[in-house]
Formats: C-alpha cells, sequence, structure tokens
C-alpha cells in the first residue's frame, strides 16, 4: 500500500530517448515536481511530449538519464501502483465488451491476487471512485455506449481506483463538454490538493494557466519548466512553438479604442490564451485568480 | 431411425473424433475471443500454416509432432517480429510472406519424403485416423490452454484492451503477448488434427467473431463462443459419418452457417437490428435519446 505521508515526487534528469530508425525524440530532458502539483507538458504534435509521457510511465526505456518517482526507478513505482495514466480517447477500442465497472475493476489488479479476483475492499474502492466522478449509475453500460466526457470519466474513476499518486491524463479535454471538464479540473484540483503529482500532456494553451500550476514546455528537450507564472511566458512559448502559433493582437486589430465597451473573444472548444499589455497571463475570471491580481497590481504600483 | 442415427456412435474411432473435436473446438473458441479483440486473426491464419515444415520434420525424426510443430510456429512469429521491426513494411505484407514461405517448405518436405507423412491429413486433418499418441499429445494442449486461460484471462483481457494500462500496473506485457502467441501456435497445433492446417484459422476466430456480434459483455462472449465451438465441432464430427465427407468441412461450414445468422439476426449488431435502431433514430431522434 501507498503511506499517504510519503512526500510523492517525479524526477526527470537528463532523459535521452531515441527511435529504432535512430532518431532522437528527446534529448537531455530535465525537470522535477514535488507533490500537489498540476503539471502541463505542453509542446506541438512531434516534439517528443508523449515520448516524455511513456518514459515516465515506464512504456520506454530512455537511451540515456533516469526518470524517479518518489525516489524510486519508475518500475519500482509501477510495480505500488504509484502510476496511473487515463489515455486519450483515441486510442481506446470503445466496441470492446467490456462495462464501466469492468473497465474501473481493471485500476484494481494491481492489488488483486493471481487470478485478479476482486475482493469486497475492491469493490467498495471502485464503486466510490465512480461516485466520485458521478458515474455510478452507469456501471452497467458497455464504454462504447458513453458520451466523450462520460468516457473520460470513466477512465478517471480507473486512475483514481488505482489509487496513483502521479496521475498522467494525455490530452484530456479532447472532445469533453464544458461541465465535464470543469468537474474533471475541481476533481484534479482535489487531488492535488491531496498531495498528488497530475501531469497533463496538452496543446489547449488556452486551459493551461486556467487549472494547471506547472509547466514543462518541450520542443525535443525541455525547453522551460517551473511555476507557470515565471515560465508560461510568449517568449517561452514563441520558443516552443516557433512559428506554429496563430497571432491575435489587439492593438493591432479593429478592437482597438473601444471607449469603455467590452471585447468578446469567442473561440471554439478550446480556450484561448491571452496575454495582457504586461505580457502576463490574463484569466478567464478575476474571481478565482484574486490573489494573482492583487500581486500584479501591488507590483505595477511599484513601478 | 434412431438406430441409424446412433450408428456413428458405435464406432470406436467416431467416439474418439466427436470427443476430441468437441475439446479443441471448445479450447480454440475460448482463444478466439482475445485472437479477434485483439485483431490477430490473420497472425491466426500465419501461425496455423506456418506449423506445417515442423510438424513434416517431427514425424521424420520421430518427436511428438505437437514439438515440431510448436518450435516452427514460434521461429515464423518471431520472424514476423524481426521482419517488421526492420523493414518499412506493413505488417499485413510481413505476414504473407513469412507464412507462405513456412507453409511452402512444408509442402516441399512432405512430397519429398512422402512415405512417412500423409500430405492429406496434414492440410485438410484427419481426426478419424488420429493415432493414440496424437491423441494425449491434443490432450495436453488443451489441458494446458484451458488452464492457462482460465486463471489469467483477466491479465490477458486487459492486455487487450489497453496494453499501456497494464504497464502501468506493472504487468510484464512482453510476458503475456508471448502467453498468447503461445497459447496461439499451440491450440494452433491441436486444430491442425482435427481441420487441417487450411481451416485452423476459421476455429480460432469465427465462434469468437460470431460471440462478439451477439454481446457487448467479454463474460457472455466466452461463454457464447465455447458452446458454438465445442456443439459445431461434436455436430459436425458426428454428421460428417453420414456425409462421408471432411471432418474439417463439416465443422467449419456449421460455424460459418451460425456466424451469418448471427450476422443477419443478433439484436444488437446484427445488420436486422442495426436497421430497426437506424430507422426508430430516424423517427423519433429526439424522444429515444431523452428516453436514454
Amino acid at each position: 500500500m501507498n503511506p499517504v505521508s510519503t512526500e510523492m515526487s517525479v524526477c526527470v534528469s537528463d532523459v535521452t530517448a531515441s527511435y529504432p530508425n535512430g532518431n532522437v525524440a528527446l534529448r537531455a530532458a530535465s525537470f522535477a515536481l514535488e507533490g500537489g502539483a498540476i503539471c502541463a507538458l505542453v509542446g506541438v504534435n512531434g516534439s517528443g511530449k508523449s515520448t516524455l509521457f511513456k518514459a515516465i510511465m515506464g512504456l520506454l526505456k530512455p537511451t540515456a538519464g533516469t526518470v524517479t518517482i518518489a525516489g524510486r526507478p519508475v518500475k519500482a513505482a509501477l510495480k505500488e501502483n504509484l502510476v496511473a495514466y487515463v489515455p486519450q480517447s483515441e486510442e481506446v477500442d470503445w466496441s470492446f465488451p467490456v462495462s464501466v465497472w469492468d473497465v474501473v475493476l481493471m485500476g484494481r489488479y494491481g492489488y488483486m491476487n493471481f487470478m485478479r479476483t476482486p475482493r469486497a475492499e475492491d469493490r467498495r474502492i471502485a464503486e466510490e471512485s465512480l461516485v466520485r466522478v458521478g458515474m455510478l449509475e452507469f456501471r452497467e453500460r458497455q464504454i462504447g455506449e458513453l458520451s466523450g466526457g462520460q468516457r473520460k470519466r470513466v477512465f478517471l474513476a480507473r486512475a483514481l481506483a488505482q489509487r496513483g499518486r502521479v496521475i498522467l491524463l494525455d490530452e484530456p479535454f479532447t472532445g469533453v463538454d464544458v461541465n465535464t471538464e470543469t468537474a474533471i479540473i475541481a476533481l484534479l484540483r482535489e487531488l492535488r490538493a491531496a498531495g498528488h503529482i497530475i501531469l497533463v500532456s496538452t496543446h489547449n494553451l488556452g486551459s493551461v494557466p486556467e487549472f494547471c500550476d506547472h509547466v514543462v514546455l518541450i520542443n525535443r528537450t525541455v525547453l522551460a519548466a517551473g511555476p507557470i507564472a515565471e515560465v508560461f511566458t510568449e517568449e517561452n512559448l514563441q520558443r516552443t512553438f516557433g512559428g506554429a502559433l496563430r497571432h491575435f493582437r489587439f492593438d493591432e486589430s479593429t478592437v482597438q479604442n473601444h471607449d469603455g465597451r467590452a471585447v468578446t473573444l469567442l473561440t471554439d472548444d478550446e480556450r484561448p490564451l491571452v496575454f495582457g499589455k504586461g505580457g502576463h497571463v490574463e484569466y478567464s475570471k478575476r474571481a478565482e485568480h484574486a490573489e494573482i491580481l492583487k500581486k500584479r497590481t501591488e507590483r505595477e504600483g511599484d513601478d | 431411425m434412431i438406430e441409424t442415427l446412433l450408428t456413428p456412435l458405435q464406432y470406436d474411432y467416431m467416439l474418439k473424433a466427436i470427443f476430441l473435436s468437441g475439446v479443441i473446438g471448445g479450447v480454440c473458441a475460448f482463444l478466439s475471443c482475445f485472437i479477434t479483440l485483439k485483431g490477430w486473426s490473420l497472425m491466426g491464419d500465419a501461425l496455423s500454416h506456418s506449423v506445417v515444415p515442423g510438424v513434416a520434420v517431427a514425424y521424420y525424426a520421430g518427436w511428438p509432432f505437437a514439438a515440431g510443430a510448436f518450435v516452427t510456429g514460434l521461429l515464423a512469429a518471431v520472424g514476423m517480429g524481426f521482419v517488421k521491426a526492420n523493414t518499412r513494411l506493413r505488417e499485413d505484407a510481413v505476414i504473407g510472406v513469412v507464412f507462405t514461405a513456412f507453409f511452402a517448405l512444408g509442402l516441399l518436405l512432405i512430397s519429398l519424403y512422402p512415405s512417412q507423412v500423409d500430405l492429406r491429413s496434414i492440410v485438410f486433418g484427419n481426426i478419424l485416423g488420429i493415432s493414440n499418441p496424437d491423441i494425449v499429445q491434443v490432450l495436453i494442449i488443451s489441458g494446458v490452454t484451458l488452464l492457462v486461460l482460465g486463471f489469467k484471462w483477466r491479465d490477458l483481457l486487459l492486455f487487450c484492451f489497453d496494453p499501456n494500462q497494464a504497464r502501468a500496473l506493472g504487468l510484464n506485457t512482453t510476458v503475456l503477448h508471448f502467453t498468447l502467441l503461445t497459447l496461439l501456435s499451440a491450440t494452433a497445433v491441436a486444430a491442425l488434427q482435427t481441420v487441417g492446417a487450411c481451416l485452423v484459422v476459421a476455429m480460432l476466430v469465427t465462434p469468437g467473431a460470431t460471440a462478439y456480434l451477439l454481446t457487448d459483455r467479454f463474460g457472455k462472449m466466452i461463454g457464447i463462443a465455447m458452446s458454438m465451438g465445442v456443439g459445431s465441432s461434436i455436430v459436425g464430427a458426428y454428421v460428417s459419418y453420414f456425409f462421408d465427407g471432411s471432418t474439417g468441412g463439416c465443422i467449419v461450414t456449421l460455424q460459418s452457417a451460425l456466424f451469418v445468422a448471427a450476422l443477419v439476426f443478433a439484436p444488437k449488431h446484427g445488420l436486422i437490428g442495426q436497421r430497426a435502431r437506424r430507422r426508430a433514430a430516424a423517427l423519433g431522434a429526439g424522444a429515444t435519446e431523452a428516453a436514454t
């Protein structure tokens, strides 16, 4: 069992990984996280994001460097059920003949005996996990009969049932309705408060400052890593994405001189990432980020 | 009438054939659930052909046929893995090249030394003339396969469904991969005796595929597939006495007929069911959505 008291940590140091054909996917990547963090892994497709994910999950052995979880090598951490994973929706075969309940119980395999027969304890925890994501009433459904948001919740419940302390989510908000997104974010915050480390791989920039506190920027290596306020800057993002980002500059656009009327920015399901005039990240809800705003006004006052 | 129906059961060889077919049919059907879900149907076809040179060599050398078959089966599997990992070829091309190479080698060997092995019985099966040592081998293979599947089906299911999760839980997926591959080669060898190399793949795919059309639950899928495998094999072997036809042909024809029936009449995933649902959805899209 995992003693909850132990400090959780993920430490990636000098990890280099290459494909069988010799191409290097990731070179000398390093970053470290301490327990109680939601960290986004940000980078374009092919930047080595998923390679890094795989290295942390032990799916891939780095050609150089090490990954340690709670001070242990990945393999030992996996044996202790420390690492849970929520797959990208495209990776799952939704027509597979398993029910919601079956999937959540799969999270308990690491605690079960040789034949993987669930004990009362496993059933209780699986049920509790389903309640936590609000999916208990769907337990007998075949997984393909669920909506995009419900599907995501089921796999999140599996990660909860596993009692993983490092949880990896691959593109968690793709194909997910807004309600589910809010619910997932709330749940991730609860987990962070309980000392877990949540790693989220995403290319949805706008969502990053909304719910993450740390960020790792990746382009074939780790370009920058640390707290959002320090690392998630326009300059760093330019380096991460090269020319691959679209720009919408308000001061060059037709919306300038707006004499007191509000400017509304609408996007599709992806959240917009907005930088303020001082180069800081703008948040969509002022109330949730009162602290940050206060600091910012103080700092601006000092200037 | 009844006397005629009972005649096959008066012969020892018929009783043996019916019993063995049932056993092999059941084991293959159990495994077929994993094979269809893993997407290894082509692999099953390939392995069942690749065991032929092994069977030929084993007969000359006086080894148990299963040992020889097993070796070439695994050699083929490893060969396919190697070629795929080291070339730019797609998997279907690799499988096509490797298994036909093995099968051709087998045919060549058998035709060069025809006195010892009968080509027909390898390619088309000869359950009616199976020898006692061969029966023992088939029973051992079936017993071991059933045990492994019975104990480890949940691990194998997770391996088929979400190998990454299996890894994240600390399961050894390489071992699971080779377990499934080994069971596949072993049952292919056993089924070779009943229906022959050409039709083994049917025993290893059709029951699972049929059951998959009929249910959305893995437990039920195993139940349906196994009853179908055992039932069709027993009936097929029995009926072949009257037709004086190929046992393998009878069994697989029966299984295919059951598949077609499921394809058309399966309540949810069958053609009729799907059409009905599509019509219902078109008629009252809003109403049905709200109800569910």
